[in-house]
């Protein structure tokens, strides 16, 4: 449900991984060829002064060094800042808000006018916060015997916000079932809030359900 | 449901939540990734940093480096080097499997009408397993289910003397299979073992 970047995550895997696999290749190549480790051996210093060129025409007057250090330091800086932004996109898109609306003065209207159907109200805008939502839901998932715990989130999905429903079954308790008796909660949860939001409901295990004694009645 | 602005729930967004929770978001190697690329570049960066003010290297000196990479493979013990570079390729293959491979979870979807549904595989053994045992009559220990991609499981012990119906089993199984109408419909193997164990 969060707004990982999986793509992204699997390119820079792809060429990270790309690039560790060429260094080593070099390396074993190095050692087991010969034939590598002689066109190393005239490819190097010729490498080298280069760079050494590159340097000393890059080296302004006065100074005792290229100024190509501190672009190297600016580049690392910027892929630096850029690795922080790719971890902290990692698991994001948690939302306080479940739904918003406004409400005009005749009858419905937005996502949670509906219900006004004496018409006439007083304009507004009504703001259902995700912990109204969660917590409805919480509880009425907390009441069954079957399960052993439960936790509902709201996170943002393609702008909209969704629910996700994460139940933890007894041992042996039908799955099928769980889902029909959620979605009618879900289903509940549509008709006092007036909208229908997507939803996911992950039944899962845990080690709470795994150490739980199961339901010997059957 | 009739088509409403309120309804936010399309069956396009659903598949989307279903495939997003099948398979794997690569977070967590890409967060170790990240912290160690971090790492090699603060070491770098400080390293450019002293030499941009022109003060003494503090722990790596990059030009030594360089020069030593030139002498490649001397200057180094070729068992040394032989290691490091095995390392560098397991590291390599392991970062490009995890991108390539699909990286699916041992997770079912059940279809409903309002929701989207994704169900471990362990609580589908455990339906599974709980339905086997009161169709064969003996104890919770004595039947031991695995759920894979494409195939069911099932294992039983028999009680001593007490005979276990083999297919009463798998109708029993395959009822519940049935009814969680997972995708694709996996194949079902009852396998009673030969020696029974003491009541219970």
């Amino acid at each position: 449900m969060n707004t990982t970047p999986r793509l992204l995550n699997r390119f820079v895997l792809a060429v990270v991984g790309l690039i560790a696999l060429a260094l080593g290749a070099g390396g074993l190549a190095l050692l087991t060829l010969p034939a590598a480790a002689g066109w190393w051996r005239s490819a190097a210093p010729r490498a080298g002064q280069a760079v050494e060129d590159l340097r000393s025409r890059t080296t302004l007057e006065g100074q005792e060094d290229t100024w190509l250090w501190i672009a190297l330091a600016l580049v690392l800086v910027f892929l630096i800042v850029m690795l922080i932004v790719w971890i902290a996109a990692q698991g994001r898109g948690r939302t306080g808000l479940f739904a918003t609306g406004t409400v005009t003065g005749r009858g419905g209207g937005g996502a949670t006018g509906r219900g006004d159907s004496s018409g006439g109200g007083t304009a507004g805008s009504v703001t259902i916060t995700a912990a109204a939502a969660e917590q409805a839901l919480k509880a009425a998932l907390l009441e069954r015997p079957d399960l052993v715990g439960a936790s509902v989130s709201t996170w943002r999905i393609r702008g909209v916000p969704g629910i996700r429903v994460r139940v933890l079954p007894r041992k042996g308790v039908p799955p099928y079932d769980i889902a029909v008796e959620v979605s009618r909660l879900v289903e509940a949860l549509d008709a006092v809030t007036g909208s229908r939001t997507p939803v996911l409901i992950s039944v899962s295990s845990g080690a709470r359900a795994r150490f739980t004694r199961a339901d010997r009645v059957t | 449901m009739k088509a409403d602005p309120l309804d936010r729930a399309t069956s396009a967004s659903t598949a989307r939540l279903v495939r997003r929770e099948l398979y794997s978001s690569r977070a967590l190697p890409s967060v170790v990734t990240a912290a160690v690329l971090i790492a090699g570049c603060l070491v770098l960066l400080f390293e450019a940093v002293l030499k941009a003010v022109g003060d003494r290297p503090f722990l790596l000196d990059v030009e030594a480096v360089a020069a030593w990479l030139g002498t490649l493979p001397g200057g180094v013990p070729a068992s040394l080097l032989g290691a490091g570079s095995v390392l560098l390729v397991v590291l390599g293959a392991l970062l490009l499997l995890l991108a390539l491979l699909p990286g699916r979870r041992a997770r079912y979807t059940i279809p409903n009408e309002r929701a989207a549904v994704v169900v471990d595989a362990e609580v589908v053994a455990s339906s599974l397993a709980r339905r086997a045992r009161v169709a064969a009559g003996v104890a919770p220990e004595q039947v031991l289910v695995t759920v894979g991609r494409g195939s069911v499981t099932v294992q039983i012990r028999p009680t001593s003397g007490t005979p276990v119906d083999a297919d009463a089993v798998r109708a029993a199984v395959a009822d519940d299979l049935r009814r969680s109408s997972i995708k694709p419909e996996p194949r079902i193997a009852v396998v009673v073992a030969e020696s029974g164990v003491i009541g219970q």
